[in-house]
């Protein structure tokens, strides 16, 4: 009986330590795992960070005084700053436009009414400085 | 009986626990004495530290628009003893890099674990040279710093080396402030010597640089710029330079030289065309100096403005020279002397003041010091002590020769005038601040000493209203905003000493509204030609300029 005991506490122990080892090694492999799901995010944030940064820069370019002037130079037009007649200052900003058929029709017609306001949006290709 | 030990398996045994034994020895004495350095060569192989990178501060305008910011580009290296192929390699690569063959060949060829292909490439250029996928080859991100505006405020902004440490401008005075502070991190790394995630043990994050702010307005900066360039152009000027300032602060709206050159292209233009020479080139300023004298003369009340001075029908013979006027004048008042620009009407009243004071009014003025704005490479210019002048130099300063000065020395002599007789000093950067938007350092406006009294100033800036009104800066005059200002045409010096007829340095000093001024402007140009009259060459520029100010800054014009 005593020998049965013995036998088992000598199992049980291995079993415990082999256990805990595994533990161990499950743990470091999760550290591992995280530590590399960290580093694969920092990498793609910096990497949109950088990119980011190109585009700002890009877009800085295209907005920059003197480059804008170099390209109208070139292109044979000069700009001045405008005299006060030249400016005129709206008393508040107009209404929106709205179709007439849109109003009568509700907010469903504009789906299917030709002739909505053109929008203006940004775009950054052409002259970048820098380019994908 | 079968013998279960014999001797053969004993000897076995006995070298087997022998050579136990040898090893238990060698680990005690492993253990004992030699684990300490053992440790660190085995720490050192696998540990190491790894070194972030600050980003570099941004350099804004007044209106916080960026003139200068860092981006991160893919630098190409290779390691020659890994690549295979060398031939078909520099082959593939001359191609995506736009090099020569032969160059990149050489550098495969190198015996060295690593050699730089192309710092700091294009991201289109990085695409492609990462899809020939060459043994060997790699890429490291570093900053690169990039100027939105190119060419725009150069000689301010200043630029940096490939290490990313500033060389010149605000780029080199601010480095400290701009470059911040690099962090670390000690960590694992594998046998390729790549950092193990997930293993760090200490980490410092870096400090990113501070942005600076500056006085200088990008728009006001892209006007006086083409207006400089115009004339640059038009009179095939060697050099040239504008200055827009605020007289009461101090801020310098625009700084700008010629020639100039491109921040992002530095290499393709000369190193003559980097110097800023509205700090660092001393000049003899001719006639604008005239505004110096007349302060003095008026604010020790030696000479009254209605006071009549012979002109001497334009030549005047002291001590053994023959000074001349380029229009010959009789009896002149001194608002007059000013007005045509006579320069023995102003030695002679000069002559009424004395060496002593006048040296002093050119000190208070500022002239031979430093005028302290945080641009590198400033220069004191030249004014002698009084126990070095000949008999002559009272009248040759006077009329501005035998004197030297900077650009931004004129602008703030011309301030003092303008805000009503105080010193002040330029100032350029506004603050300094952190990432978080917090001021670290701000650059208030400095007044310092009086230099002439109100009165003198207020009547001082009605004569010079009538320069541009009726005498040598009439092309100067912007209709509704009544500017004042001081022509000069000095003669530059030929390499023998003597003043040249060939060689002009062409100047207009002046502010408006002369009531209340609330610009400076100088414009200097260095041997225009053919024109080289101050009047003609550089007051259009002022005109072009201070037009375009009071639009901008919407100044209603007096009716």
């Amino acid at each position: 009986m005593k020998d049965f005991l013995r036998t088992y506490r000598a199992i049980g122990f291995i079993f415990i330590l082999t256990f805990t080892m595994l533990m161990y090694v499950n743990q470091q492999v999760l550290i591992y795992q995280m530590g590399l799901k960290v580093k694969e995010n920092y990498q793609v944030y910096s990497k949109l960070f950088d990119h980011n940064k190109i585009l700002v820069y890009n877009v800085l370019n295209l907005k920059s005084p003197v480059n804008l002037q170099t390209k109208l130079l070139a292109k044979k037009v000069e700009l001045d700053m405008p005299h006060k007649w030249q400016v005129v200052k709206l008393e508040s900003s107009p209404k929106k436009f709205v179709h007439k058929e849109a109003a009568k029709k509700g907010l469903f017609a504009n789906l299917f009414i030709v002739g909505r306001e053109a929008e203006a949006s940004p775009s950054i290709t052409g002259f970048a400085h820098l380019s994908y | 009986m079968y013998k279960l030990i014999t001797p053969r398996i004993k000897k076995v045994a006995y070298f087997l626990v022998s050579l136990f034994v040898l090893l238990a020895v060698r680990l005690f004495f492993v253990q004992l004495g030699a684990a300490k350095p053992l440790s660190k060569l085995a720490s050192d192989q696998y540990k190491t530290y790894f070194c972030l990178l600050p980003r570099r501060g941004i350099i804004y305008d007044h209106q916080k628009k960026e003139l200068a910011i860092s981006i991160n580009l893919n630098s190409i290296f290779a390691d020659p003893l890994m690549v295979e192929d060398k031939e078909s390699a520099a082959d593939k690569l001359a191609g995506v890099l736009g090099q020569d063959k032969d160059n990149i060949l050489a550098k495969l060829s190198e015996d060295k674990r690593f050699v730089w292909l192309e710092r700091k490439v294009q991201p289109k250029t990085e695409k492609a040279a990462r899809e020939l996928s060459i043994k060997g080859v790699g890429f490291i991100k570093e900053p690169k710093r990039v100027y939105p505006n190119g060419e725009l405020a150069s000689h301010v902004i200043g630029f940096v080396g490939l290490d990313d440490k500033g060389l010149e401008g605000i780029e080199l005075k601010f480095d400290k402030f701009l470059k911040g502070t690099v962090g670390w991190r000690y960590s694992i790394r594998d046998a390729k010597r790549r950092e193990v995630p997930g293993y760090e043990y200490k980490e410092i994050p870096p400090a990113d640089g501070n942005d600076i702010i500056l006085t200088i307005d990008s728009i006001v900066q892209a006007f006086a710029e083409r207006e400089l360039e115009s004339a640059f152009e038009k009179y095939k000027a060697r050099g040239g330079t504008i200055i827009v300032m605020d007289p009461y602060d101090g801020d310098i709206l625009a700084l700008a030289n010629r020639p100039t050159y491109d921040l992002n292209n530095i290499k393709e233009f000369p190193v003559e065309a980097r110097r800023n020479r509205a700090v660092c080139d001393f000049f003899e300023p001719g006639s604008s100096f005239k505004i110096v004298t007349a302060s003095a003369v008026l604010d020790e009340g030696v000479v009254q403005p209605e006071e009549e001075f012979f002109c001497e029908n334009g030549e005047f013979k002291w001590s053994r020279h023959t000074y001349h006027d380029h229009i010959p004048h009789g009896w002149l008042t001194f608002r007059d002397v000013i007005k045509h620009s006579s320069n023995i009407g102003t030695m002679k009243s000069a002559m009424k003041l004395g060496e002593k004071r006048f040296y002093r009014y050119i000190k208070r003025f500022g002239f031979g010091s430093k005028t302290g704005i945080d641009l590198p490479g400033e220069v004191e210019g030249v004014t002698r002590p009084t126990r070095q002048w000949s008999k002559l130099s009272l009248c040759s300063i006077a009329m501005g020769q035998e004197v030297a000065v900077t650009a931004i020395q004129m602008a703030c002599a011309v301030s003092s005038v303008a805000n009503g007789g105080y010193y002040v000093k330029p100032r350029i950067v506004e603050r300094i601040e952190d990432k978080t938007g917090e001021v670290i350092e701000e650059f208030k406006p400095e007044q310092m000493q009086r230099v002439i009294s109100e009165e003198t100033a207020e009547e001082l800036r009605a004569i010079l209203r009538r320069v541009v009104e009726g005498g040598t800066g009439k092309l100067a005059e912007v209709k509704g905003y009544f500017p004042a200002g001081k022509t000069g045409t000095a003669q530059k010096i030929e390499s023998d000493g003597s003043y040249s007829h060939r060689k002009f340095m062409a100047s207009f000093v002046g502010f408006l509204p002369y009531d209340k001024p609330k610009f400076v402007i100088v414009v200097i140009m260095d041997e225009p030609r053919p024109y080289y009259y101050g009047g003609t060459v550089c007051a259009p520029v002022f005109k072009s300029v201070a037009s375009q100010l009071m639009r901008y800054y919407k100044i209603e014009p007096a009716s």
